[in-house]
Order: structure tokens, then C-alpha cells, then sequence
């Protein structure tokens, strides 16, 4: 089995109208055996902004230790939060340090500018960054998000509905993809709160 | 010694034997994306018309979809020679079969002889991702989806190609039934409307064009009810 | 299989497609002398179809004055990309083909389409066996006012359309078609169109040369054209400095 396919995941965000979503699954295997079923990939880098990281589930922990140090110190140095470009700019530069050893993560960045503009962006395992006014998706299971996100997203949609679509939209993909699935947790960030819920799915 | 051999061959790769030139394949993939859907009274199946080699458009107007009885219609992506092959060899035993039984064949039976004409060639296979579509005996929407082998399923709708992936889980989101473990027996056919079924196809085939640089051009959609088999046709994202 | 079929004679018989014992192969599997593309367009009046007369052996250019359009019965004419001596023997297949149809003598003879279907038979059953004709062939003709112009390739992919085009055509000619083709090209314009193509072609592929054929099928009959040299410029500012602009080019 290939190293990105070894522990399953599945990650997508979208934009909506002054808010984004951003959710994944909750399986960790090893191949095909489930070890877990409440795994975390999406972190808060600060409230109003957010990582998921799909692909080797080490990496994924490690890649998330590294950026959070990374961030504590610029909130030291800076007095500020970092805004959500400047992020995915250090996440795109820490990837490409690795250019011939790279992680084996696909990070999607989602967050809020302190206007309060959404940003999605994600990059490839050695930190090729793909911005996006509509969804991003990464994973075991992204070509069926792909497929699923284009048929179902609408731009500009309120914080509830766009639940509503990436819910379907990931439950959808993740029933055809055997090593992601196990439920669904779905972030929702506005400016004023953060919504988060989890979601039930098959659990297989 | 190693002088008695002939000059192309060295005793460190006398394992490997003489030189090989990079062979070619007897297959290729044409690409595209075919999908129907099973209704109470009718099938939808549809086809993209794009046909194309590497990264290359061979042409945008090639039909994937092969009526093969009144009621039954076969449509395939893949390799372009073997689905054309594959149709003049149902084509010819249907033809035989009306001979011999005086009528056509129903739905379920070319079904089954799809898949066996499919294994006939086990080890040497038709490079064909077929969905075959359809009226039951009953007057009901059948939907077959095979493998390149031949194994295969009587599904409510199906999907095959390069843009399978991506059209599935739309599919499944608006069409799936209960499971089929669920007692009592459940019906596998979509309880849509045929426009309503249409549409759908239309959406998902849009959707796929976005994303898969061998699904475009254009969809040919063909509805076999009981007044017939009527054609609709949809232009696709040229890019 | 008895020889009734015209391409099923003596020495042809279908060879298994593995075999372990080493010995004189019967199979080839890459080929040595070949000709690069062929382009093909309908216009008003017909078909047009265009083809230089090079064949190379490898990298080298050997031979300048090989016809690689082949008129075939009074409605047809194949163009063929590589091997020429495949090429051949395919001429031999449609000669016999033709031969025998004319033979019958029921007023009835084969038209593009029927010609096309049966090149794209035999390519299919040599890939079969595992021992193809390493050719791309283009076909058109007219027949009952009817153009046809279609496309085998060497593995029994075939399709038709309002142009064509084989090798490095596909890539360079096929969108100059896609941008410039309609309908009711005039003749003038047709030549015009694949002359165009032709020349970049001649820029950009380094199997090409600078001596082209043209043949016009219509309904009153085929006309190949004589081999005639093409206009170049090299004059281009992109010729005398191409990596002008280019990034991170000197």
C-alpha cells in the first residue's frame, strides 16, 4: 500500500458567505485494520484559524507540533496573530525544506483575515500552494470529494447551510473510500463563534 | 569464455537474456465517463462523446453508447478497439439468438452473456468498463455494472470510467436505498421521475467535466421506457 | 481459418502469443523505416488529405521521395504514418480487397466507410496476435456525395471527424483545425488551411521535410498532387531569438 494511503483520511473545507467550513473524518488505520475511531487531523492554530492535515498520520502529528511552535514564537516576536496567508505561506516553506524527504501530508488552511474575508487554501505533500474561492480537499477519498463538492457547493451560503452541504459532501465521499470514514466532526468559523459538530456516518 | 558469446550478450545479464527495446502495449485508454439509473418504468444511460489518447482529444464527437436490443442498451469507456469488438460480438449472437428463438433477447439474458463473453477472454481481457442498461421481463429499469472480467451486479444506478469516482458519491447521495439486509426486501429501482433522473445525470456529468480532463465535450443521454428509446444530448466544457 | 479470407494466405498463420522458445522472430514489435504525420480535412467539395514524402530510419532522414497517399479504388485514399514497409503490405490487403469487389461486377463497389471497417479489422486481429502493423492510417473519401474521412491507428482505435490528423499532427495541426476549420471551406482555402499546418509541422517536427503531396477526393474522382516545396520564413523573431522572455533562459 502506498505511504499517503497507509492510515485513510479525508479532509475538505469550503467557503461560505463570510464564514468557512472545514471537516474530515475520524479513522486512523494501519492498512486495513481500524485502530482508532476519534482520531484528530484539523487543529486550531488560533481561533480564527485552522489546519487539517490528511496523509501518514505521524507526519500529521508531527507537522502540527511544528507548526504550532512555529506560530507560538511569531505571536511572541510579533504581538499578533498570523494572518491565514502568511500561514499557509510558512506551512508551503516548511514543506519544501523537505523537498527530498518530504512529509507525507496534504495540508488544507482555512481561516478568517481580520476583516473577516475567508481564506481556504491547500498544498501538496512538498508545499505547492492551490488557492481557492470554492473548496479545497485533500485524502484517501479526495477524488470523491472532488466529484461530490462540484456537484454540491453554492457560493455565498450561510453558516447553516453550508454545513449542511460539506456534511453530505464528505459523508457521501468517505462511504466510497474503505480506508476513510467512522463519522464526520465539522468545524464551522464565523467571526463571532466556531461551531463544531460531529457527524454519523456508516461505521466502517 | 566470454569471448565465444555473441557480442550482445554479457554473462553479467545472461539472466535477463538479449536486449529488449521498450515494448508497446496492445492497450490503450480512451477515457470517458458512462453512468445510467434505474426507474420503476424506464433507464437512463449516458455517455460522454469525448474520446481522447494520452493527453490528447482524438475527437469530441465518438458515441460510447451501443443499442444492442429495444430494450437494452450497452454503454463502455476504455480501451476503443476492444468496446468495438465487444459490441460487434454481442451484435452478432443477439442476431443469432432472434434467429433461433424468434424474438430479442430480454435485458437480464444479454447480461448474462456479457459477462460470459467478458471471461471468455480472461487472460488476454477486453480493456471495457461496461454498464449495461435497460427493461427487465416486468417492465421495470434494470442497470448492470461489470468489471473488465465480467463479474457483475444488478444495481439501481451505476457509474464507470474516469469520472466514476467522482459521480458515485453524488449518486449515492440522492439515490441510495436502504441496505439490502433491511427486511422487508426493499426495491432497488430510484423511486425519481424520469425528467427528475435526466436532470440528475445532467448535473453530475457537468460536475465531472469540472474536474477529469478525459470527461467533456458533450453527453448523450438515451431513456428506454415503454414508448421507445428517446435521445437527449447536452454540451459539455470543451477544456 | 481457411484462406478464403483475402489477408489469410501462406506463412500468415496466427502465431501464439507467447512463446518461450527462443529462435528467428515472427513478431515485430518496433518499427525501422517510418513516415511521420498525415493531415486530413473535409471541405465543400470533398475530402483533402496531405502528407510529406519523407521516411525516416531512426533519426535519420532517409529517404525523400516516398508517396505516402495511396489512392485505393475510385472512392478512397490512405495516408499512412509510420512503417512503410507495413504500409505496403496493408496496399497489398486493400488491392486484393478492391480486386475482389470488383470481380463481383453487381454495379456495387466498396465506399470509405466499408474500406475503413475493414483496415480497422485487420489492425485489431494483428494486435490480437500480438504482432501489429505499426501504422496510423488516415482515410477519406467521397462517395454518393457522402465525404468520409476517418482514423485506424495500429492497435484498432478508429474514429471519424471533419479533420485529422496522426502523430505530431495531432498535437500541432489538430488545434489549428479546431481554430479554423468550418463547414464550406473552398478548395483554395482547404489547401490554404493544411499548408498552414503543414509549415509548422516542418518547423517543429524533426522528422518532417520540406516536400509535400496534397490529394483532393471528390466525387468526379482523386488527385494526388505532385510533391511541391512549401513557403518558409525563418525570419521570425522567435526563430532568431527564442528565449527572449523566457524565464531564467540566457
Amino acid at each position: 500500500m502506498s505511504i499517503t494511503s497507509y492510515n485513510g483520511s479525508a479532509l475538505v473545507a469550503m467557503l461560505g458567505k463570510n464564514c468557512f467550513a472545514i471537516a474530515s473524518d475520524r479513522r486512523l488505520g494501519v492498512n486495513f485494520q481500524t485502530i482508532a475511531t476519534d482520531y484528530q487531523r484539523i487543529f486550531e492554530i488560533h481561533e480564527k484559524l485552522y489546519i487539517g492535515l490528511s496523509g501518514l498520520g505521524t507526519d500529521v502529528q508531527t507537522l502540527y507540533q511544528r507548526l504550532k511552535f512555529r506560530h507560538k514564537l511569531y505571536q511572541l516576536r510579533e504581538e499578533r496573530n498570523m494572518r491565514p496567508e502568511t500561514f499557509a505561506s510558512l506551512v508551503s516553506a516548511m514543506l519544501y525544506e523537505k523537498r527530498f524527504g518530504p512529509y507525507f501530508c496534504e495540508p488544507i488552511i482555512a481561516g478568517l483575515s481580520e476583516d473577516n474575508v475567508p481564506f481556504i487554501c491547500t498544498t501538496d505533500l512538498i508545499g505547492a500552494k492551490q488557492y481557492s474561492s470554492d473548496f479545497v480537499v485533500s485524502g484517501t477519498a479526495s477524488e470523491s470529494l472532488y466529484g461530490a463538492c462540484e456537484s454540491m457547493y453554492k457560493p455565498d451560503l450561510e453558516p447553516d447551510d453550508l454545513f449542511e452541504v460539506i456534511a453530505q459532501a464528505l459523508i457521501s465521499s468517505v462511504d466510497r473510500d474503505c480506508i476513510s470514514g467512522w463519522g464526520g466532526i465539522v468545524h464551522i468559523v464565523t467571526p463571532d463563534q466556531v461551531i463544531t459538530k460531529t457527524l454519523r456516518g456508516r461505521m466502517d | 569464455m566470454a569471448m565465444m558469446m555473441p557480442p550482445r550478450m554479457n554473462p553479467s545479464d545472461s539472466a535477463s537474456g538479449p536486449k529488449q527495446h521498450q515494448s508497446w502495449s496492445p492497450y490503450d485508454n480512451n477515457g470517458g465517463t458512462c453512468v445510467a439509473i434505474a426507474g420503476s418504468d424506464y433507464c437512463v444511460l449516458a455517455a460522454d462523446t469525448r474520446m481522447s489518447t494520452g493527453f490528447s482529444i482524438l475527437t469530441r464527437d465518438y458515441s460510447k453508447i451501443f443499442q444492442i436490443s429495444d430494450q437494452c442498451a450497452l454503454a463502455s469507456s476504455g480501451f476503443q478497439a476492444d468496446i468495438r469488438a465487444l459490441q460487434k460480438n454481442l451484435d452478432a449472437r443477439h442476431q443469432t439468438y432472434q434467429h433461433q428463438h424468434n424474438k430479442q433477447m430480454s435485458c437480464p439474458a444479454m447480461a448474462q452473456l456479457l459477462s460470459n463473453t467478458l471471461y471468455y477472454k480472461r487472460f488476454f481481457p477486453y480493456y471495457a468498463f461496461n454498464v449495461l442498461g435497460g427493461l427487465d421481463d416486468q417492465g421495470k429499469g434494470c442497470v448492470y455494472s461489470y468489471d473488465a472480467v465480467g463479474s457483475y451486479e444488478r444495481v439501481g444506478y451505476a457509474a464507470q470510467g474516469s469520472g466514476m469516482q467522482l459521480i458515485i458519491p453524488v449518486l449515492d447521495n440522492q439515490l441510495k436505498s436502504a441496505s439490502p439486509l433491511v427486511l422487508p426486501k426493499r426495491e432497488s429501482a430510484t423511486p425519481l421521475s424520469e425528467s427528475e433522473a435526466v436532470d440528475l445525470v445532467k448535473d453530475t456529468f457537468a460536475s465531472a467535466a469540472e474536474r477529469d480532463i478525459y470527461t467533456g465535450d458533450g453527453v448523450e443521454i438515451i431513456v428506454i421506457n415503454a414508448q421507445g428509446v428517446q435521445k437527449h444530448y447536452m454540451e459539455l466544457k470543451k477544456d | 481459418m481457411t484462406g478464403k479470407q483475402p489477408y489469410v494466405g501462406q506463412g500468415l498463420e496466427a502465431p501464439h502469443a507467447f512463446t518461450l522458445m527462443p529462435g528467428p522472430t515472427k513478431h515485430t514489435q518496433y518499427p525501422y523505416v517510418t513516415g511521420t504525420s498525415v493531415l486530413g480535412i473535409k471541405y465543400k467539395d470533398g475530402v483533402l488529405i496531405a502528407a510529406d514524402t519523407a521516411a525516416s530510419y531512426g533519426s535519420t532522414v532517409r529517404y525523400k521521395s516516398v508517396e505516402r497517399l495511396k489512392a485505393c479504388g475510385k472512392h478512397c485514399l490512405i495516408g499512412a504514418s509510420g512503417e512503410i514497409s507495413d504500409f505496403q503490405q496493408i496496399l497489398q490487403y486493400v488491392d486484393k480487397l478492391i480486386l475482389n469487389d470488383y470481380m463481383w461486377d453487381d454495379g456495387n463497389n466498396l465506399s470509405p466507410k466499408d474500406i475503413h471497417n475493414y483496415l480497422t479489422r485487420i489492425m485489431y486481429n494483428k494486435r490480437n496476435n500480438f504482432d501489429p502493423l505499426w501504422n496510423t492510417l488516415v482515410l477519406g473519401g467521397v462517395k454518393n456525395g457522402e465525404k468520409y474521412l476517418g482514423v485506424v491507428t495500429m492497435i484498432g482505435v478508429q474514429y471519424v471527424d471533419n479533420h485529422v490528423a496522426s502523430g505530431f499532427g495531432n498535437h500541432l495541426a489538430r488545434p489549428i483545425f479546431r481554430d479554423e476549420w468550418h463547414e464550406n471551406l473552398t478548395l483554395e482555402e482547404g489547401i490554404q488551411l493544411l499548408e498552414k499546418a503543414l509549415t509548422v509541422l516542418f518547423y517543429r517536427d524533426r522528422s518532417a521535410i520540406n516536400k509535400v503531396q496534397v490529394a483532393n477526393i471528390t466525387e468526379a474522382g482523386i488527385n494526388i498532387s505532385e510533391p511541391y516545396a512549401l513557403k518558409t520564413n525563418w525570419d521570425y523573431n522567435a526563430f532568431k531569438n527564442p528565449t527572449v522572455g523566457a524565464e531564467g533562459s540566457w
